[in-house]
């Protein structure tokens, strides 16, 4: 267990105020936030690299507050990776071992187990510098394993990465996290990732804690109009039944609207979306008509440099953005029948 | 430059920067040239190997090597604090550790040369080590001048690297004392070798402070420069000549040591 009491933190004229969490051992626990929101410090705090004015840290019964960095026995893997230039992939390994002093035999074997569970083996040899994104990652959570922590923490570990690698390497992460049952820090300003990996979330803002929870119970209660406003206060369907369609996918009917989905394991009881995934067209869309419907225009509420637009679709409403200039040029008024794709990719189901 | 696809005012522009480049390469060619035009080769190589000039270069080689070591002893933790801590005053600090590079070196030994007319000075003088007309005064002139170019290169060599990377090491089990020696120092061998040359070269070449606290005396404490000042003052061009291919031989192989390390010219 990982105990954050009352704790406050300086740097520079920006601080952290009053946190207080509990995280569970083994749990994968992300703070989510916008940039500037006091989550690298939070972390800093843990590693001890950011001294406490006030609060205490407590990891298994041991209250670390006083600790310098080298005692506390935490992971930390760095947003741009840091991995040492001077050193190659393997030295980069076992640099935390070395104060340790073990024998060649358990060096080699500690190796192996790490570069095998992360799939690194034929990058031991290699110069961290010719390394990819996602290898250069791979190789700094090794490193960061090597001296056994009792707690990992990642700094925005999918920052620096490309969608394709970042999404191969969020499914590698949950598949550590399993075989290791390390308890797990994750630091993001990604919602998608957060919620994506998160067995439990913070919700951090300008410096204190807005609300923790499970993804779904953020997601569908926010406690506050900041994180309601982070979430994109999204559109909750309650589905009424489902349909396997076979081929791995399944047909969820929410207010008579049905709505095409991968296979899930669970029975879909709700379906969350978020209104910038609505797309609205007045021209009937061409392709398959998966997920596509007809809509009625209920309300139009312009918000900033966006339009709110509420419609109609079968038994419910669903709330879309567009964009000012956008919506001018369709000339689209209330009453008015348009066409909606529902984006796939950023469909919650709970 | 984009060669015959330039446009004509970029040409103009390229032309002027150009032919400011020729003329200060030809202006440093033609001062060599002069040397070699003048230089008698049959008499070089015996001057070369006389007592004398041997004594030079070896006095030379000697107290400039000391110099560097001591000065980068000091520079490499001094520069590291006025890099990467914050302490009141530092701006005071950081101006007065540049005053060696800007004040002139005569002026530097001057005021050594009184500091050893004080009381504290005549004691070091009497009962530790003496400094005035003696090598170690010429090792003493040559870190004064040294120790704060040592600071200013190192400085911008530990400003480059990332903090992070310390900061990572500390948390992979090492102190703050080892994560400096096995992580920053590491990071920094390039610049420390690169400011080590420089420093050592700029060393060699000392000749204002060095003169003024150690004298010129033959053969006790004459280094190349000394050497060359001295025969000037004799009208001994040829062998004057002679030590200032030492020293052009000298800064070749420091010049091709610092791109060995750096990749590109440093800048100071």
């Amino acid at each position: 267990m990982i105990s954050i009491r009352n704790l406050s933190a300086h740097a520079g004229s920006f601080t952290l105020k009053d946190i207080n969490l509990e995280i569970r051992d083994g749990e994968y626990f992300v703070i989510v936030g916008p940039t500037g929101a006091g989550k690298t410090i939070l972390l800093e705090c843990l590693t001890g690299l950011q001294r406490l004015r006030n609060g205490e840290i407590w990891v298994s019964e041991r209250n670390i507050t006083s600790l310098p960095p080298e005692r506390r026995e935490v992971g930390y893997v760095p947003q741009d990776y840091a991995l040492f230039p001077f050193l190659n992939v393997r030295e980069n390994i076992i640099f935390g071992l070395k104060p340790k002093k073990l024998s060649k035999k358990e060096l080699d074997e500690k190796v192996k187990v790490l570069a095998h569970l992360l799939s690194i083996s034929q990058l031991l040899g290699r110069n961290v510098q010719t390394l990819s994104g996602g290898e250069k990652q791979r190789v700094a959570i090794a490193r960061a394993l090597a001296i056994s922590p009792k707690v990992l923490l990642l700094d925005e570990p999918m920052g620096s990465l490309d969608v394709r690698t970042a999404k191969y390497l969020r499914l590698e992460l949950k598949r550590y996290h399993e075989e290791l049952g390390i308890t797990t820090i994750h630091v993001t300003h990604n919602l998608i990732e957060a919620e994506e990996m998160a067995g439990r979330m913070a919700i951090l803002h300008m410096g204190q804690i807005e609300q923790v929870g499970r993804p779904d119970e953020v997601f569908f209660y926010p406690k506050s109009p900041f994180v309601a406003d982070f979430i994109g206060t999204p559109n909750i369907l309650d589905c009424d039944y489902c349909n396997d369609l076979g081929h791995g996918l399944v047909e969820a009917v929410c207010g008579g609207v049905p709505i095409i989905l991968p296979h899930h394991d669970e029975p879909v009881r709700k379906l969350a979306l978020l209104p910038r995934d609505v797309y609205v067209t007045t021209r009937t869309p061409p392709g398959p008509g998966i997920n596509r419907f007809k809509g009625t225009v209920m309300e139009i509420v312009p918000f900033s440099s966006l339009m709110k637009l509420t419609i109609r679709v079968g038994e419910i409403n669903l709330l879309a953005e567009l964009p000012q200039d956008i919506f001018e040029e369709m000339d689209i008024k209330v009453g008015q029948e348009v066409h909606l794709i529902l984006k796939l990719r950023s469909l919650r189901v709970y | 430059m984009r060669g015959p696809f330039a446009l004509p005012g970029e040409r103009t522009f390229h032309l002027a920067t150009l032919s400011a480049l020729g003329f200060l390469f030809l202006f440093f060619i033609g001062i060599i040239s002069a040397l070699t035009a003048y230089t008698d080769w049959r008499q070089f190589f015996s001057i070369l190997s006389s007592k004398e000039i041997l004594f030079a270069i070896r006095l030379t080689l000697f107290t400039s090597t000391i110099a560097t070591v001591i000065s980068m002893v000091f520079a490499i933790p001094a520069a590291y604090a006025i890099s990467k801590t914050h302490f009141p005053g530092k701006d005071i600090v950081d101006t007065v550790l540049d005053l060696p590079i800007v004040v002139s070196p005569i002026a530097l030994g001057a005021a050594l040369l009184v500091f050893f007319n004080t009381s504290l000075g005549s004691a070091i003088e009497g009962n530790l080590l003496r400094f005035v007309f003696e090598i170690p005064g010429i090792v003493l002139a040559q870190f004064t001048i040294i120790s704060a170019l040592a600071v200013r290169l190192l400085k911008a060599t530990f400003d480059s690297i990332n903090p992070r990377y310390e900061r990572v090491g500390r948390t992979l089990g090492y102190s703050k004392t080892k994560a400096f020696f096995k992580v920053t120092l590491p990071l920094a061998r390039n610049g420390l070798i690169a400011a080590a040359v420089l420093t050592w070269a700029r060393a060699v070449g000392e000749f204002g402070a060095t003169v003024t606290v150690a004298g010129a005396m033959k053969m006790k404490t004459e280094t190349l420069p000394i050497a060359i000042f001295l025969n000037l003052a004799q009208a001994d061009v040829e062998k004057a000549v002679a030590v200032v291919f030492v020293l052009i031989a000298i800064a070749v192989v420091a010049l091709i040591t610092l791109r060995r390390f750096t990749g590109r010219r440093q800048t100071t």
